[in-house]
């Protein structure tokens, strides 16, 4: 037994919560299986099966109304399914109490909100919340100086959150969710706001922490990001999953002229071979 | 899992970060701020004991705390058989004849209670506006106030006598709870509350009580119709150490309450989602704090009628100085409201002799243009709330 695990073993006794082990690369940290969710007697997800495996970027894809912002409701927890199973780390979401769900999963919502003028300093520590009490809390300075590095807004971190423009807004609220240190990395569109450089930026923090083990789950609406970035991408449209796989595999243009309902044309990026999405003008 | 990146170059790195510093200077702030008051808090409280019409100077005040500190201190040390000569009886006594007996039949239960019930409203406001995400949520909201009102003014027209002289404020506490209560099981559907829902339920809520409170005054007698009116304008006049010891409990399980909220409220600023997503259970949150609202404002309006503004205003200065995290929000709130109360009543016995003004009109006059400077300013510095 390392002494990590002593310590944990600890702050479970202490506290009465699980603490999350280390995920092991490749393996299932979160997965919908037959996900169907209705609202207000729309049924806007049917029967969507999507695993985020541990290391490994996965993008949700697919025109407006899609339901990808729905199917990462549905793995956050914030909807109830009216059919299949959602599990985290191995176990169902509901059999997790609320800390301990967040000591494993954490989460950038599209909209950014802060009812108070707390600085960009405390508005990341709040990531460290779920720690609170167990041995991890010791980690929490490093854990915030780190996060508000990887997000660039180190150089603001004395300001009022109230005071920044909006990109600088959702780079804060993405150094919350790093700073919260969780096994899986659930963001809903997290470069709606940014700049070239900062999108690029996100996404490069999401790769380096898929590599460090974390499986990364990531909305998007830009395709080329998606291409560029992922893993694995999955296509939704109207509640439905119409494909997934490698970038390669599934972003063809007959697929995306099909989900998009415009002409879409697909050519490999001379220097990479990547995969560069144009719509046909 | 712990991800390392090279910082850019404009990130400071080490550990004198921008982070440590604000939050070392942040917590030198609310320190300074909370001994401040505190310090504040006891002058005004000596000092306002011995105004009135027999002045006694603060000295003598002091002096007289001292004498039955050390007589009961020395009395406690007997029962548990130790004779000792403690050191406490320093100080001079009240010169005046009627001095002791003023100060502590009239004057200490008047200011304790005022202390107490300032501290209760000021921290209820905050725990409200932290709930609610909203800088301008009060108590009243909920209902407690107009529902206390309610049951105020129905013992007052009845002429109902069934506790004796505890009647009024049994019944305006159980009628501020039951309100607030009725106001949350309205607006809860499906387990979930909304903010909006419970805010317009309060806001309908409020309106049936504030008819009734009207039905009251108007069926009245004219003596009774002038209890009615004047318990609405707030006083302490009459306070005796019953009310303070019957107001106590209600007050340090409201204040512990709260104060164990504090890291869950500050998370609540991230909305509700947000706040769920770090662990926080928002639902059970809503409730404990709707409930240490209730019993913190329901007690004090109890006995001391309807005073406004506390809530509002003594967060809102709070929140500009020592920033809005609630764990020193609150318990700086509580000494504030306590200092503003305390001062508000001194000048409520004081400002006209033979003349105890109504304590609602003074915080009223005094926070609504204070509260109206304060939200000018905030606009100004951070460009309002959004």
């Amino acid at each position: 037994m390392t002494r990590t695990e002593v310590r944990r073993g600890w702050a479970a006794v202490r506290r009465g919560h699980r603490l999350p082990a280390t995920p092991v690369a490749g393996s299932i940290a979160s997965e919908a299986a037959g996900v169907s969710v209705t609202l207000g007697g729309a049924r806007v997800l049917d029967d969507v099966s999507v695993e985020a495996r541990a290391g490994e970027v996965l993008a949700l894809v697919g025109p407006n109304g899609a339901g990808k912002s729905t199917l990462l409701s549905a793995l956050t927890g914030d909807v109830a399914v009216s059919a299949g199973t959602v599990t985290l780390d191995g176990a169902t979401l509901t059999a997790w109490s609320a800390t301990e769900a967040a000591m494993r999963r954490a989460v950038l919502l599209q909209q950014v909100r802060l009812s108070f003028p707390f600085t960009v300093a405390e508005v990341v520590e709040m990531g460290r919340a779920p720690w609170a009490g167990t041995p991890l809390e010791d980690g929490d300075d490093e854990a915030v100086r780190s996060a508000l590095a990887e997000a660039d807004v180190a150089s603001f971190a004395g300001r009022r959150f109230t005071s920044l423009s909006g990109g600088e807004q959702a780079r804060v609220a993405l150094a919350r969710v790093l700073a919260q240190r969780t096994g899986v990395l659930l963001l809903d569109e997290p470069t709606a706001a940014l700049d070239l450089r900062h999108q690029e930026l996100v996404l490069g923090v999401a790769r380096t922490r898929a590599a460090a083990g974390v499986a990364v789950v990531v909305v998007l609406h830009d395709l080329n990001l998606a291409a560029a970035h992922a893993d694995r991408v999955a296509v939704l449209a109207g509640g439905r999953l119409v494909a997934t796989g490698s970038p390669r595999e599934v972003l063809g243009g007959a697929l995306l002229t099909d989900v998009y309902e415009h002409d879409v044309e697909v050519i490999a990026h001379p220097r990479t071979g990547a995969p560069v999405i144009l719509p046909r003008r | 899992m712990t991800a390392t990146v090279s910082a850019p170059p404009s990130a400071p790195a080490g550990p004198d970060t921008g982070v440590a510093r604000v939050s070392r200077w942040r917590r030198g702030r609310s320190g300074v701020l909370i001994a401040a008051l505190s310090i504040a808090l006891v002058v005004v409280t000596i000092v306002s004991a011995g105004r009135g019409q027999l002045q006694i100077p603060p000295a003598e005040v002091v002096g007289s705390i001292l004498h039955r500190l050390d007589a009961n201190l020395e009395w406690v040390l007997r029962q548990i058989g130790v004779t000792a000569d403690l050191p406490l009886d320093v100080g001079p006594r009240p010169e005046h004849v009627q001095g002791e007996n003023t100060l502590w039949l009239v004057r200490f239960p008047r200011v304790v209670l005022a202390l107490l019930v300032g501290a209760a409203l000021a921290t209820a406001g905050a725990l409200m506006q932290g709930v609610f995400g909203n800088p301008l949520a009060e108590p009243a909201i909920v209902g407690v106030s107009p529902g206390a009102a309610v049951g105020a003014s129905l013992v007052f027209v009845t002429g109902a006598n069934f506790l004796g002289e505890w009647t009024v404020a049994v019944a305006a506490f159980a009628t501020g709870l039951v309100t607030t209560l009725l106001v949350y099981a309205l607006s809860r559907s499906g387990g979930r509350t909304e903010v909006v829902t419970l805010v317009l339920t309060g806001v309908a809520v409020t309106a049936v009580a504030f008819a009734i409170v009207a039905f009251a005054t108007f069926v009245a007698t004219p003596e009774a119709r002038e209890q009615i009116v004047f318990w609405q304008l707030g006083s302490l006049n009459g306070a005796r150490w019953q009310a303070v010891v019957a107001v106590l409990p209600f007050m340090v399980v409201g204040l512990a309450l709260a104060i164990g909220m504090a890291r869950s409220l500050d998370l609540l600023a991230l909305g509700e989602r947000s706040a769920r997503h770090l662990g926080v259970h928002v639902e059970r949150l809503r409730l404990v704090a709707i409930a240490a609202v209730a019993m913190l404002v329901g007690s004090g309006v109890a006995f001391a009628g309807v005073i406004g503004f506390v809530g509002l205003v003594v967060p809102h200065l709070i929140r500009m100085i020592a920033g809005p995290g609630h764990r020193v929000l609150l318990p700086a709130s509580a000494l504030g409201g306590a200092l503003l109360l305390v001062s508000a009543d001194l000048v409520a016995r004081t400002a006209i002799r033979y003349a105890d003004l109504p304590l609602g009109m003074l915080t009223a006059l005094v926070g609504g243009p204070l509260f109206f400077w304060l939200l000018r300013r905030t606009r100004t510095s951070q460009g309002g709330w959004a």
